[in-house]
């Protein structure tokens, strides 16, 4: 029985990533676990590589542990099914168009993230003619276009529609907006590559993300995998991938919804280029004196940040957050001019791993500053606001405090071995006494440290249970070491 | 044809719920369909929900005595958004004190809604004026 082995690969901007993993009983067991470089040029390759490396040194060791499949003279290593996903040549490009910012473009990002894309620019209310040559530049895989609720605005959507037509693009429009004018948009596109879903927000303040979320896997299978250079892939794997980011998300709530203790907690994946930061936690408590203000946020939310990263976006988070890491610095009794230097550096060479204690220093303190500025911007705030009938708590955004645990995966935080860095997501992050940052309040950490999390994700469609007991399973907590205290 | 979309809420730093739940059923009741924003409404709340849900008109209610800052400029910034035929209405104790109906209506109308209401007027007679002014607006 071939379903006893079960290989995932996981083709990142980086590296690619493989793993053998045995199935027994219900119980997933990782058997080993391999990584080569990822082949830009030709992505099959690295594909192809780490797949041989993982069956010709892991194999055997299955085969040890007697593997009923193997038994009978050992079946052909082609007969494992592999699982796959890919986060390669920037990702699944998505620009957002919406309505106003606070309404429709803000659920249409959050829809685009869920589904396990990136949002490379938003736009709202009219395109202009300057936003279409900008949207030519970028080349978006997919435009995903909403605004207005279902009987709503349709004077912005159908101006939108028309200008999109004229649009010199090889991105597929994905029409989520006012149902009502559905038709008259996908008219008014004929003859460009059109999908549908239903609105991303029917009424105001009511978001609906899954049917975009759909619509836009199937987009990736069936239209985007050819022009990321995966169809050799497919070929040889005999499966469809999913997009990295998506893997991952299915996952989180599948381990949210499956492991007993695991219904609140968040996931950060931080890399060279972006931090990731995954969140499943019921978004608002309510309460007596606490009114929610703005977009009631989804139970699981994902958000990017392109900004923060290690290396590739090591200067743009040196901008955003110098001020943190000069007071990092300063309470150290050291200046910011070798840190400066430091970032000048990796930036320019991404691949770069410190050798020295100065260098890993200013790892940490750069992933410090990583994980807490996502944490500050995926969380709400609550303020305290004077009101003539007495005072009252505004909650805007989502309420991390019941997360009570978080896991670090991605290539720095999987390696980790103290809760610290972690720890940074609870950062108070404001000096006003009024406002409180919704972060985790003192949540357990750990690392997710043979980086499982995105290869059992593509796992999780056809073994859910599985995959998220397995995932928890591997995590290593992190403690202080402290002397007792 | 679809039912009048109406946006309705609270303005300001105002907590005052039972009135505008009582507003959400009536008005609902009598046919529109309410897009409520609840309490301690902004007027850019007020806005992008309009300018969302192609809403016909905007009901702002203020029931703590500061209604003539929080309104100031919404009509302005209405049309700033391009919502030149929105209907604006405001109801409720719009001022402190015992200043005469009659003059609060003046300021409000002033500072360009369409219809004031104190909080003794009949929510019947506010639904047929209602109904009235967006068949003019948008005849």
């Amino acid at each position: 029985m071939s379903r006893d082995l079960l290989l995932s690969v996981d083709i990142g901007s980086t590296y690619t990533k493989g793993g053998l993993f045995s199935l027994e009983g219900e119980t997933l067991h990782l058997i080993g676990r391999e990584v080569v470089p990822t082949t830009v040029d030709d992505l099959g390759r690295g594909f192809s590589q780490v797949r041989a490396a993982v069956l010709s040194r892991h194999l055997n060791r299955g085969h040890n542990t007697n593997f009923r499949f193997l038994g009978a003279g050992g079946a052909p290593a082609q007969a494992i099914p592999v699982y796959w996903s890919s986060s390669a040549r920037g990702g699944l490009k998505i620009a957002a168009v919406g309505l106003t910012p606070d309404l429709t473009l803000s659920v249409a990002r959050m829809a685009a993230t869920s589904a396990g894309g990136k949002v490379v620019r938003a736009y709202s209310y009219e395109l202009t003619p300057e936003d279409l040559d900008d949207l030519r530049a970028i080349e978006p895989d997919i435009i995903l276009f909403t605004g207005g609720t279902d009987g709503g605005n349709s004077r912005v959507v159908l101006h939108n529609a028309a200008r999109l037509a004229g649009l010199v693009s090889p991105a597929i429009i994905l029409y989520a907006g006012n149902r009502k004018v559905r038709d008259q948009v996908v008219d008014l596109l004929r003859g460009r590559e059109v999908v549908t879903a239903a609105n991303v927000m029917p009424e105001v303040g009511t978001i609906d993300t899954e049917p975009v979320r759909d619509v836009i896997r199937r987009v990736f299978l069936e239209r985007i995998v050819d022009g990321k250079g995966l169809s050799s892939v497919v070929a040889e794997a005999g499966r469809e991938p999913l997009p990295t980011p998506l893997a991952v998300f299915e996952l989180v709530r599948t381990i949210a919804e499956r492991v007993p203790g695991w219904g609140d907690f968040a996931l950060i994946d931080m890399g060279g280029a972006t931090t990731d930061f995954y969140s499943h936690t019921k978004s608002f408590h309510g309460g007596d004196a606490v009114i929610l203000r703005g977009l009631l946020e989804p139970t699981l939310k994902r958000t990017v940040e392109g900004d923060l990263g290690l290396r590739v976006s090591a200067e743009a988070l040196f901008r955003s957050e110098a001020s943190f890491l000069e007071g990092r610095l300063r309470e150290a009794g050291t200046d910011i001019a070798p840190l400066r230097s430091y970032v000048e550096k990796v930036s320019r060479r991404t691949d770069h791993l410190p050798a020295d204690d100065e260098g890993r220093r200013f790892d940490r303190l750069l992933a410090a500053a990583c994980v807490r500025a996502a944490a500050l911007r995926h969380a709400g705030v609550l303020q305290r606001v004077f009101t003539p009938q007495g005072g009252f708590l505004v909650q805007r955004g989502k309420d991390l405090r019941q997360v009570g645990r978080i896991v670090g995966s991605g290539g720095y935080l999987a390696g980790e071995t103290r809760p610290d860095i972690l720890l940074e997501a609870c950062a108070p992050g404001a000096d006003d006494p009024d406002t409180r940052h919704l972060v985790p309040e003192a949540p357990a950490c750990y690392a997710d440290i043979d980086y499982l999390i995105p290869l059992l994700g593509n796992l999780a469609a056809d073994l859910p249970g599985e995959a998220a007991r397995a995932a928890v399973a591997g995590l290593v907590p992190l403690t202080l070491q402290t002397n007792g205290s | 044809m679809d039912s009048l979309r109406i946006v309705l809420g609270v303005i300001g730093a105002d907590c005052h719920s039972v009135g505008n739940k009582i507003l959400d059923a009536y008005f609902t009741e009598a046919g529109f369909h309410v897009v409520n924003l609840g309490v301690m409404v902004s007027q850019d709340e007020f806005l992008d929900a309009a300018v969302e849900s192609n809403a016909a008109a905007i009901l702002v209610s203020s029931l703590y005595g500061h209604g003539l800052i929080d309104c100031e400029g919404l009509r302005q910034k209405a049309l700033e958004r391009g919502l030149d035929k929105i209907l604006l209405y405001v109801g409720g104790h719009l001022v402190v004190g015992k200043t005469p109906f009659a003059e609060v209506e003046k300021k409000f109308k002033a500072m360009g809604f369409d219809r004031v209401f104190s909080s003794h007027d009949d929510l019947a007679e506010a639904v047929k004026l209602l109904r009235q002014d967006i068949e003019e607006r948008t005849r």
